[in-house]
């Protein structure tokens, strides 16, 4: 069974996860602040991270980057999950290393579907050509904009 | 069937077949038997009658049971049953008819097979055996006995021979015969000539193959005697063949019947044969290698006994001893030439009784023989053989007179010379084998050998004789060196070898032509000194030849030497003493009586003459190296004591002991030319009398050595008390001071153009030689060398110190930095540089020079002593612009007056210019001598240098004072700009920190100097690329603030393009930056704030409308709560955004109103206490008055004070007590809201009200009421201030915050309505 660990502090948005991942037969883990995600991350091996960033105390940015450098926790892909918009934040993320970055207010039903697709591409060993991707879409973005 | 038919049928009827078929069996065998009877055995018998023995019986018993017509004990089967088992037998028999012979006769053959085997058998082993006892034994007789007898026995035969066939082949002889066991005895006399006399043996060795006769005694091919003898009846002759020779036959005979031998007999003795000649051949060859071995040993103990003998007699006895015992001879003797003339007997030796061979000593025939034809004779029978029958060699007679019948004679040889002839007779004729010729050669060569050696030893001996006389005379000769003394020792020497009465020795002198009598021995010793032409006499006739003459007739002589002391003497040997090609002179030897000379005293006294020669040689060597020798130590202390590189005083000193040492004077005095004569510059060992004298002013004159020095001759005067070339004061003044010989040495003055002189005195009378004065002259050039390198030390020395002392100078003014101190160093350092007194310094100032710097004594008052250029000395030196040297101003009283310094009492000048770059003239630097002096060249260069120095260390100095002046303007310039401006050196280091940097920065300039910018800073300023490119925005850190400055920079680069320094200027931009920063980080949070609820609406209405999925009651009013109070703070957060528009815009209303304190806490708390459930903080409510009415909008309190309740939960930890107060104080009402949080920084409690302001450590919880926008307090002092109060804030970090406000009081106290 896939599991999801949700980092976030807001609890409606945990709420709406859980509610929306488990209704797609995942388990879904969760922690209202960074250092509570880390020590879950460590623990519950989880298969994917969904992370908020403007939290307070340590934020996502941090959280990521701690992910990242753990050998035990490197390897769970990050998938950002925060209402911090703007290009360069985007752009911040996926340099961090998470494979894709989700705005808020985004559509709980296409939560699943996308977490499924980057375990898989993740599986096939393609982490690093998500994230080149999304940053490609980005850049694509910003060009238009 | 009845009993009787089974019977008849089953048993008797099987029985009768039974004999039947044994009969027929017996029948078969029968035959066979018959045939074979004569070696049946008795087995055989039994064997063949088992048959008929069963057929008989089975045919009775087969009868009566016919007969009874009744089974065999009543049983028909049982006796049927072994019927048919004794049937089996027969039947195999009969179907294997055709081996029915076997049955009788089987063992028989097996017997004959048997006997062959071992017959066979026998005769491997007999082969076997023979083989073995053959190869094992070294005895050719012992071998035959072995094959005889095994022969004997294996054919059955009682005579067995071996005879050996001779390698002709000619003859056969008899070797080992046996008979019943034994030697036959007469078999080893048999001589069987093969070719003539017909024999069974002549037959096998002919045919060489075997040849076997039945009937001895009626064959022709027989011997008949060696038959006869034996009594042979048949035999057989088997040839012995190795290398495809016959060289024997076995015999083998029998004598008690006939016998014939079959082939295969025949082909067992070949085989017998073949072992045996093989055994026979190798021990013949043993045999023969045993022979030679002991002919070659008796040549090696007669060698050996030769050789061990010295004396040739002995040797010769020996020889001749052992030749005769190995030959067997009745006499040997040794013939040898003796002194050219005829051979005669040496040695001999012979068998007692015989008469001895010296008085026929040329008759011996085979002897001449030997030595006419130089080869070896042998004589079987004297008698007989032809060859000596030649009268001339002496013939046959006289050696049947000496009873020897045979004889063999071999030439005794000495390289190619035949010396001698040894010789053996025997008493007996008979021939000489091989061996005996080959030991007799062999001898004689031994002999020859020794007799070399012997010869050659005897010639040793007496060289050696001659050879240790002539050595000991040489020892005597050559012990001593001195001429005078070896002569007349030669004399006595050859006198003494020679044993003669009388010897002399005669010297030659080329030049004259004559010889003169050096020493004599046994002659008058007046006659020493003697000379006479040298073609006199003996003597003459001797260098003519150039070889030792003997004057048979000295006497009569046509041309004697004239000299009565020759007469009387009978006989002489003169010899020439000649060495390396050179005659030398004479050596002669008389006798007064006896014979005349003989060539060997000739060549004794030739080569003692030689010895002499070269003693004589040996002697002049000596004196003439003794003569270099004095002279070699004269040149070797000149060197030693001239060798040392010296100052010129002591170089002179030097002079004057290396003349005294080399010449072997007493004392020596160098004398030097001056101005008005010789100067004493040097004297060793001088006398203090001559000193004075000497060194007297002005010097004296000495003749004639003042004219010699200035000839550059060299005088000798021997004798000064006698020599008239010296005045009578002079003689007496010399005479006195010891000296009785002088030498004057001319000594060239490398410097000037007159030479000098060195006197050297002698004690006692001298001889001047050639060696003596070529010593003088070469000290003359030795001390000229000498005076040269110490004259080029003293300069080098000088110019080296003057070099040190302007590098030292020169180090000084490069480090100094102040004009006037680089005046004060170079006065100070020229007079120490150039010995001088004092120095100035004047500077060209407009027309007149300025004493700038002044250093010497009684001249320090003249500093700043200002002259007019014009007549003045140093004008000169402005005027010429190069040195001024003056060497003594005394002369001239103007000089005085021209400069000031000289007119303090200095008499000497030096000046020279100091010109600076772009050859401008700075001015002069003098130094002032206090005595004239010379300044010499070197000393004017180096004030030159010290000038060149002074001029650029002057330029050096202004130079750097200028850029000095040009850097603290620029630098005064620099520190009261606006901007900050921070300069660094090409190290990084910062050399500028000015005002306005230290106001940006918050550092002051002293911390900052010196120090790198990353280092005050705690970041670098520099830009990272090699060119900067405008304006750079850079953040520093300013009391825990960031202050952002907008910096450009300005790289200096020295002329070789590297990184000289850099110029950092910068503004702070702070403000501006952080409004900027603020701004984005609110949209920032502004999205957020409003994107997360909005999540949450979307979200939840999203999930609420999923098909897929069924949610239950619970969850659903869940959704829809989070929705609707998402919907709450969104809609919360829009009014915090639009206050703060209002607050902006200025349009924030206000309706103010008695407005009850108290009860807008409770609402406050009590929303807080909703909404903070989970967190469970202790809300306080402090409000004693109640009721309390303030002037205010309860809507804007309502939102102040949630505002601050909400930041004080967020920022305190879960279960703090958060007080909310109300207080009258006075005309005001004190509204506070404290917390136990964090806290609030110093620095940050000005800047919380800002807009947009949040916390670095953000809250926990954003909360509602538009907290996290980073709005709250400032919308809550806008709204404080709006209301007419004002806000603020106290705090300690880590113990809590309060934030208070007043309200004025209401004018009008609300009634409090009751009901």
């Amino acid at each position: 069974m896939t599991k999801v660990l949700v980092i976030d502090d807001e609890a409606p948005i945990r709420l709406l996860c859980r509610v929306n991942l488990e209704a797609e037969e995942m388990e879904v883990l969760e922690a209202a602040d960074g250092p509570g995600g880390l020590e879950l991350a460590r623990t519950q091996d989880p298969d994917v991270v969904l992370l908020d960033v403007m939290m307070p105390g340590l934020d996502g940015w941090r959280v990521a980057e701690q992910l990242l450098v753990d050998p035990a926790t490197k390897g769970i892909p990050i998938i950002f999950l925060t209402a911090r918009a703007e290009f360069r934040d985007r752009a911040r993320g996926l340099d961090i290393g998470g494979v894709d970055y989700v705005t808020k207010p985004f559509n709980p039903l296409e939560l699943a579907p996308l977490v499924e697709d980057v375990i898989a591409r993740v599986d096939r060993g393609e982490r690093d050509e998500l994230r080149h991707e999304k940053l490609a879409q980005l850049r694509a973005l910003m060009e238009e904009g | 069937m009845s009993d009787a038919t089974k019977s008849v049928v089953f048993n008797a009827a099987p029985l009768f077949a039974l004999a039947a078929i044994y009969a027929i069996v017996t029948g078969a065998v029968v035959p066979t038997l018959w045939r074979e009877r004569r070696r049946l055995g008795a087995t055989d018998v039994a064997v063949a009658a088992i048959f008929p023995c069963i057929a008989i019986p089975a045919a009775v018993i087969g009868g009566l049971v016919l007969h009874d017509r009744r089974p065999i004990g009543g049983h028909v089967w049982p006796p049927f049953a072994a019927t048919l088992v004794a049937l089996l037998p027969g039947l195999l028999l009969l179907v294997r008819w055709r081996d029915r012979g076997l049955l009788a006769a089987g063992s028989v053959r097996t017997r004959e097979a048997e006997a062959k085997t071992t017959l066979r058998d026998r005769e491997l082993e007999a082969v076997s055996t023979i083989s073995n006892a053959l190869a094992r034994t070294h005895d050719a007789k012992a071998a035959a006995r072995i094959l005889l007898d095994e022969v004997g026995r294996l054919f059955d035969v009682e005579f067995t021979a071996l005879a050996l066939v001779s390698d002709d082949g000619r003859e056969a002889t008899g070797f080992v015969a046996r008979q019943d066991g034994r030697d036959v005895d007469w078999w080893h006399d048999v001589r069987l000539d093969l070719e003539h006399e017909p024999s069974a043996i002549a037959s096998a060795v002919f045919e060489a193959a075997p040849v076997t006769v039945y009937d001895v005694a009626g064959s022709t091919r027989v011997s008949r005697r060696l038959a006869e003898q034996v009594g042979a009846r048949s035999g057989a002759w088997t040839p012995l063949i190795s290398e495809e020779r016959v060289i024997a036959v076995l015999v083998a005979v029998s004598i008690a019947a006939h016998r014939s031998f079959t082939a295969e007999e025949l082909t067992l003795m070949q085989a017998l044969a073949g072992e045996a000649a093989l055994a026979l051949d190798r021990t013949r060859s043993a045999e023969a290698l045993e022979r030679a071995l002991e002919r070659e040993r008796l040549i090696a103990r007669v060698a050996r006994k030769v050789r061990s003998e010295l004396d040739v007699r002995a040797v010769l006895e020996v020889a001749v001893h052992e030749t005769a015992d190995a030959l067997g001879g009745s006499r040997c003797f040794v013939r040898l030439r003796e002194d050219g003339r005829d051979f005669s007997v040496a040695a001999e030796w012979r068998a007692p009784g015989l008469p001895s061979v010296a008085p026929a000593v040329r008759a011996l025939a085979v002897s001449n023989l030997a030595l006419r034809d130089a080869r070896t004779v042998a004589v079987e029978d004297v008698a007989a053989d032809p060859a000596i029958a030649d009268p001339e060699l002496g013939g046959r007679e006289p050696l049947l007179e000496l009873g020897s019948r045979s004889a063999l004679a071999t030439p005794i040889g000495l390289v190619d010379e035949t010396i001698g002839v040894l010789a053996v007779h025997r008493s007996t004729p008979g021939p000489w084998v091989d061996a005996e010729v080959a030991l007799l050669e062999a001898i004689a060569r031994e002999l020859g050998l020794a007799l070399h050696i012997a010869r050659l030893l005897a010639e040793n001996e007496q060289r050696l004789e001659q050879q240790a006389r002539l050595l000991r005379a040489a020892q005597a000769l050559t012990s001593e060196l001195q001429l005078d003394v070896v002569l007349p020792r030669l004399v006595e020497q050859v006198a003494q070898l020679l044993g003669v009465d009388a010897a002399d020795c005669y010297l030659l002198d080329p030049a004259r032509g004559t010889l003169r009598c050096a020493a004599v021995y046994g002659l008058p010793s007046e006659l020493v000194g003697f000379e006479f032409p040298v073609d006199k006499g003996v003597a003459g006739e001797a260098l003519r030849s150039s070889r030792p003459v003997i004057a048979a007739d000295y006497q009569g002589m046509a041309d004697p030497v004239p000299h009565a002391a020759y007469a009387g003497f009978s006989g002489a040997i003169v010899a020439p003493m000649v060495w390396g090609g050179e005659t030398l002179g004479v050596l002669g030897v008389g006798r007064v009586s006896g014979g005349p000379f003989e060539p060997a005293e000739a060549d004794a006294l030739e080569a003692f003459a030689g010895l002499a020669s070269l003693a004589l040689r040996n002697a002049e060597t000596f004196a003439e190296r003794t003569r270099q020798a004095q002279v070699q130590r004269g040149f070797y202390r000149i060197a030693s004591v001239l060798g040392q590189s010296l100052s010129l005083a002591a170089t002179y000193e030097a002079v004057a002991q290396a003349a005294t040492e080399a010449l072997g004077g007493s004392y020596a005095a160098v004398l030097m030319p001056r101005t008005f004569g010789l100067e004493l510059v040097g004297a060793f060992e001088l006398p203090e009398r001559l000193r004075e004298v000497l060194a007297a002013e002005p010097p004296p004159e000495v003749e004639p050595v003042g004219d010699a020095a200035a000839a550059g001759r060299l005088i000798a005067l021997p004798a000064v008390a006698d020599d008239e070339r010296l005045d009578a004061d002079w003689r007496r003044l010399l005479g006195g001071c010891g000296c009785r010989s002088l030498l004057a040495v001319p000594v060239e003055d490398p410097r000037g153009e007159s030479a000098g002189l060195v006197l050297v005195a002698f004690r006692d009378d001298k001889t001047f030689t050639d060696d003596d004065l070529e010593l003088a002259r070469h000290l003359g050039d030795a001390a000229r060398g000498a005076l040269e390198r110490s004259g080029l030390f003293e300069a080098e020395r000088t110019a080296r110190a003057l070099a040190q002392q302007l590098a030292r100078t020169g180090g000084l003014l490069a480090t100094e930095l102040d004009p006037a101190a680089v005046l004060d160093e170079v006065v100070q350092q020229a007079p120490a540089l150039l010995g001088a007194e004092a120095c100035t310094i004047r500077v060209l100032d407009g027309d007149e020079l300025v004493v700038s710097a002044v250093e010497g004594e009684d001249v320090a008052d003249l500093l700043g002593e200002a002259s007019p250029a014009r007549g003045r000395l140093s004008d000169d030196v402005v005027q010429s612009r190069g040195p001024v040297a003056i060497d003594d101003t005394r002369d001239d009283p103007r000089l005085a007056a021209a400069d000031t310094v000289l007119s303090r009492g200095y008499s000497s000048y030096l000046g020279v210019p100091l010109v600076g770059p772009e050859g401008l003239l700075h001015g002069v630097l003098s130094v002032y001598g206090r005595r004239p002096r010379t300044w010499r060249e070197e000393e004017v260069e180096a004030l030159l240098a010290l000038a060149a120095n002074t001029s650029a260390a002057l330029s050096n100095a202004e130079l750097y004072q200028r850029v000095a002046l040009e850097k603290e303007r620029s630098f005064a310039i620099l520190a009261n700009i606006a901007d900050g401006i921070v300069a660094v050196d090409r190290d990084g280091k910062v050399v500028l920190w000015n005002r306005a940097a230290e106001q940006i920065t918050g550092v002051p300039s002293e911390e900052a100097l010196g120090r790198t910018p990353a280092q005050v800073l705690q970041r670098g300023l520099e830009s990272q690329g090699d060119a900067p490119a405008g304006d750079r925005l850079v953040s520093i850190v300013r009391g825990g603030e960031d202050v952002w400055l907008s910096l450009t920079e300005a790289v200096m680069r020295d002329p070789a393009g590297a990184v000289a320094g850099r110029i950092f200027a910068f503004r702070d931009i702070s403000a501006d930056r952080s409004v900027e920063q603020m701004k984005s980080e609110f949209v920032a949070a502004v999205s957020h704030e409003l994107r997360t609820p909005l999540t949450s609406i979307y979200g939840f209405a999203e999930t609420l409308l999923r098909q897929d999925v069924l949610f239950g009651e619970e969850e659903r009013r869940t959704f829809l709560g989070y929705i609707a109070s998402e919907s709450d703070r969104l809609t919360s957060i829009v009014d915090a955004l639009l206050n703060v528009a209002r607050l902006d815009t200025g349009d924030l209303q206000v309706n103010l109103a008695s407005t009850e304190v108290g009860s807008i806490v409770d609402e406050v708390v009590a929303s807080a206490q909703v909404d903070g459930a989970v967190d469970a903080h202790q809300f306080v409510v402090d409000v004693p008055e109640r009721p309390l009415t303030a002037e205010a909008d309860a809507e804007k309190l309502r939102q102040i004070l949630g505002a601050l309740v909400d930041n004080a939960v967020k920022y305190s930890p879960d279960g703090g007590t958060v007080t909310i107060g109300a207080h009258r104080r006075g005309g005001t009402v004190e509204l506070e809201v404290v917390d136990e949080g964090m806290g609030i920084p110093q620095g940050e409690r000005e800047r919380i009200f800002r807009k947009f302001y949040r916390a670095e450590t953000a809250g926990r919880n954003a909360g509602a009421g538009g907290g996290g926008s980073g709005l709250g307090l400032f919308i809550a002092r806008g709204l404080v201030e709006a209301m007419g109060g004002h806000i603020e804030v106290a705090s300690q970090e880590g113990q809590g915050s309060r934030f208070w406000f007043e309200l004025p009081l209401a004018r009008t106290p609300i009634a409090t309505s009751v009901d």
